[in-house]
């Protein structure tokens, strides 16, 4: 694939994303036709720039608190010093796995009240997992002939991270980091329901107000959403080679 | 495994020392005047006063000694001693119970004191059993003396516990739910074997089939849950109003005809994905030598192909399934009914303990499958369980 | 060169190398041989410190190996292993140049010394320096693990059956290419094998190992006249030590000068071991063979009687 063409599918699926969010109103006649009976058919309570970008918001903000730490801790863990804790670790990232989204979502609303700060952290936990458990995957699958070679030549323990590990386990990464901002992308919609302002709105006032016009731009929108930001990730240039 | 080495546990002692501070430090538990309003917070000094508190510590400490010089002998010792502790948990709430609440309509909450100490303690528990190379059914069993003993005190000291408010407020609507909620992951799951085998199947015939409908099912596991429900709302209301039968059935917009379409859909990629990489990957050599010894192509794929297949397909179920109990509590949101109809409804109301009422549940559904189809995975692989 | 001083190395309770003592000299190549779990490895990773020894000490150039922070240690040593341990996500030529990388040399210099290596190692640079590891055969992955190990121009390299992976020929061109370049280089070498073959084919001194202690050392030829015990003898093949020692021998050692018979017609070149001579012999059934230099002039001959080392002949 050349360098340009392989950016023509996420690309494609961003513009489409961009023009839905942007002239969601001039598609009235459509959802009109959806939704003859109510007297208004475009989610007018805040505009779709803005649930989006909180959205995007929202999501981004924990997903680099959850790679940072996630990334860190799976490090650290695999450290000499942090070896002790690799078992519990691992383990917890796994079970951690057959959490539903929904129930760690819920269970974040008692602990810390409704708004934004809980669905944060909630999508925070949530996304720790699959890149907890992809890093620990990546790092410990790294063929120890390489490891031992490394070590052998005098690199130091900093620089067999950083030239050897890292780039040998970031396909492995990446592929976490994917799965955790697809799911939390989903997750955070369901946020609405937590008193979070975002994509997930439309839908939700939608379903209690029974105006399927609503659920459509708001289950449209975080579609286009999810799928511009997968096929993004799966361009990236780590995440498909080898 | 490196039980040889002598300095002290350092795991072990981290979980201790940080659940010690999450004890005497966050409010074990809270009393609220009714459901409504917020509750006050009490501390463990808060409840039976500061000598009491650093009584409470000494348990801790001795965990903390375990931990520290961790020969086989005191890891045991730790072991009990934490099952000791998690089984002290319901205890402490009844406790509180019988000291704090004085009127009727007051109500008990869970502090975050507890959940933090009830989840440190089971990562212990993980620790000591993977340090103790304990089998995985010991594990489990570790965990009846707590439900005993939370049992015990519900029946007799804790009825001012909110969580069991909640419950005896709807125990009959409570059952329905978790039934409505089975039904539907049941139904889901076996629709989707059902048709993921036969997708499979076609896939290893077709390669034309194979990335199309790899293809496909990725994409429709990119969209997000409640979008496909509600994507699903329209199509499916038009085909109610138009078609009778359809109607007749019960098939609408809102209920369980979307849920389930949805369920089945997000099911099929984890399923097909499962049986197809299993079906693949049984080593050629041993399909080489079963056909080399005159076994017919059905005989070598009903009695090789497939056995040996199983235990990943029978993963892929259990991924199917535990993923398929989460998704159906999304949608609780399209009317479907189940678990999540509390968690929605406490969201709602701002009744924090109906949204327990539901969450937890689920979570135990979710833990409770994962264990009991990974066992079985287990005993299926050829040569056993471990 | 390399000293060890009664070294133990304990693994909590499990004695992986008792108290062992051996001196490598300088441009020495030291094979450790003997059956898997004998501490070959283990013995060669203290060196490096790759493995810290519990007791005794090590010394390279009489200084403790302990006085050295460990990677200073290890960029003057060159390792390399049977896995290749090839970084998969470079090149070839990056590879080579990890060691002077990591000493910072000038650009320059590493480009040249990969260049220079890649020729001595007859690896061609417009065909392999762009390359990354899985697209090398075994042999091809392994000179490049030499290379790498000798990339920064060490006096030690240390290497932990470098060729086991490979196929028999490769195996032995491998050998021969490392006894040439030894001729050429003088490195003081640590080998570590469980190949009899290869341990006698290369060694300069012979390290015999058997449950963490050294059972036997000494030259190649005096090991195979006189083992030291029945585990020696056994791992030195039995009987087949008589092959195994012609294999060591080369014809011009039984020569005697051209006499006044006729020239036999079968001939063998004088640096051909006696191993050689013998097969030659059986195939051709012939008791006599005429020994030629390297311009195929005869400058002597071999009689089976010689070959087979009684004294007097005739």
């Amino acid at each position: 694939m050349s360098k340009g063409r392989r950016w023509v599918v996420p690309l494609g699926w961003l513009a489409l994303l961009l023009v839905a969010t942007f002239g969601m109103g001039q598609l009235e006649g459509v959802f009109r036709w959806i939704e003859a009976d109510s007297r208004q058919v475009i989610y007018a309570r805040a505009d779709f720039v803005t649930l989006l970008g909180r959205h995007l918001l929202v999501v981004s903000v924990a997903a680099v608190l959850a790679i940072l730490l996630g990334v860190g801790a799976a490090i650290a863990a695999t450290r000499d010093w942090g070896r002790d804790f690799l078992p519990l670790v691992s383990q917890l990232a796994s079970i951690g796995q057959t959490f539903p989204p929904v129930a760690v979502l819920a269970l974040a609303v008692p602990v810390l009240g409704f708004g934004t700060l809980p669905i944060i952290v909630a999508l925070l936990l949530y996304g720790l997992l699959p890149i907890v458990r992809n890093t620990l995957a990546g790092l410990e699958g790294i063929d120890p002939g390489v490891m031992e070679a490394a070590r052998g030549m005098g690199m130091s323990g900093g620089q067999i991270l950083r030239q050897v590990e890292l780039p040998l386990a970031a396909p492995v990464i990446l592929a976490g980091i994917r799965t955790s901002v697809t799911i939390n992308i989903a997750t955070a919609a369901i946020g609405a329901t937590v008193g979070a302002s975002n994509l997930g709105d439309p839908i939700i006032s939608g379903i209690v107000n029974g105006n399927t016009a609503y659920v459509v731009q708001g289950a449209l929108l975080i579609g286009l959403l999810a799928v511009s930001v997968d096929s993004l990730f799966s361009r990236l240039p780590l995440a498909g080679s080898r | 495994m490196r039980l040889e080495k002598s300095g002290p546990n350092v795991v072990l002692l981290s979980l201790t020392l940080v659940a010690l501070a999450a004890w005497l430090g966050l409010d074990t538990v809270s009393v609220a005047a009714n459901r409504i309003v917020p509750g006050t917070g009490y501390r463990v000094d808060e409840v039976i006063g500061a000598g009491g508190a650093l009584a409470t510590a000494l348990p801790w400490l001795a965990l903390a000694g375990f931990a520290w010089r961790p020969a086989r002998r005191h890891l045991l010792l730790a072991l009990v001693l934490v099952v000791l502790m998690l089984s002290a948990l319901p205890a402490w709430l009844a406790l509180s119970a019988v000291t704090l609440v004085d009127a009727p309509q007051a109500r008990l909450g869970i502090g975050a004191g507890i959940w933090g100490v009830l989840f440190l303690l089971l990562l212990a528990l993980i620790e000591l059993r993977t340090r103790l190379v304990l089998s995985r059914l010991l594990g489990w069993a570790l965990l009846l003396p707590p439900l005993a003993s939370a049992a015990l005190c519900l029946a007799r000291w804790l009825e001012p516990l909110a969580l069991w408010q909640e419950y005896r407020g709807r125990s009959g609507q409570f059952l329905g739910a978790v039934g409505e909620h089975l039904l539907l992951v049941g139904v889901a799951v076996g629709a989707s074997l059902v048709l993921g085998v036969g997708l499979a199947l076609a896939m290893r015939r077709w390669p034309g089939v194979q990335k199309a409908g790899f293809g496909m099912l990725n994409f429709l596991q990119t969209i997000p849950s409640i979008a496909l429900f509600g994507l699903l709302l329209a199509p499916l209301a038009w085909l109610s109003a138009n078609v009778d039968w359809l109607s007749a059935l019960g098939v609408s917009g809102i209920g369980w005809a979307p849920a389930l379409l949805a369920l089945v859909g997000y099911s099929l990629l984890p399923m097909v994905r499962n049986t197809f990489v299993a079906l693949e990957a049984v080593n050629p050599g041993v399909i080489d030598a079963a056909r080399g010894m005159g076994m017919s192509r059905g005989q070598v794929f009903r009695q090789v192909r497939l056995p040996l297949a199983l235990p990943v397909i029978l993963e892929g179920i259990r991924i199917t399934t535990v993923q398929a109990i989460g998704l159906t509590a999304v949608a609780a949101l399209i009317g479907a009914g189940g678990l999540g109809t509390f968690i929605f409804q406490g969201l709602g109301q701002a009744a924090m303990d109906l949204v327990l009422l539901g969450a937890l549940p689920i979570l135990l559904l979710a833990l409770l499958v994962d264990a009991l189809l990974g066992a079985l995975t287990d005993i299926l692989r050829p040569g056993g369980a471990e | 060169m390399i000293d060890l001083i009664h070294v133990t190395k304990r693994f909590g309770d499990a004695v992986a190398v008792d108290d062992i003592s051996l001196s490598v000299a300088r441009g020495e190549l030291c094979v450790l041989v003997g059956t898997s779990g004998c501490g070959k490895s283990t013995t060669l990773r203290m060196i490096n410190r790759l493995i810290e020894h519990s007791e005794g000490e090590i010394h390279i150039d009489d200084q403790q190996i302990r006085a050295f922070r460990e990677e200073t240690l290890r960029r003057r040593m060159g390792y390399a292993i049977q896995s290749t341990g090839l970084f998969p996500h470079w090149t070839v030529a990056r590879n080579i140049g990890l060691v002077p990388r990591l000493l910072k040399w000038p650009k320059a210099k590493v480009q040249a010394r990969v260049e220079e290596l890649m020729a001595l190692l007859g690896l061609a640079m417009e065909a392999f320096a762009g390359k990354y590891p899985h697209q090398l055969s075994g042999g091809q992955a392994q000179r490049v693990g030499v290379a790498r190990a000798l990339a920064a121009d060490p006096d030690i390299l240390l290497m932990d059956e470098p060729f086991g992976a490979l196929d028999p020929i490769t195996r032995q061109s491998l050998q021969d290419e490392l006894r040439e370049l030894q001729s050429r280089l003088h490195k003081t070498i640590v080998f570590v094998t469980h190949d009899m073959d290869e341990a006698l084919r290369l060694a300069d001194h012979l390290v015999v190992m058997h449950q963490g202690r050294i059972v036997q050392q000494g030259r190649p030829l005096a090991l195979l006249r006189e083992p030291a015990d029945g585990f020696v003898e056994s791992l030195l093949g039995g009987e087949d030590r008589g092959l195994k020692e012609a294999a060591l021998l080369p014809v011009s050692q039984r020569m005697l000068p051209l006499g006044p018979r006729l020239l036999a017609r079968e001939r063998i070149g004088q640096h051909a071991s006696l191993r050689e001579a013998l097969s030659v012999m059986l195939w051709r059934h012939a008791e006599r063979l005429t020994v030629v230099d390297d311009d195929d002039l005869p400058v002597g001959e071999l009689s089976l009687r010689r070959l087979v080392g009684v004294r007097s002949d005739e």
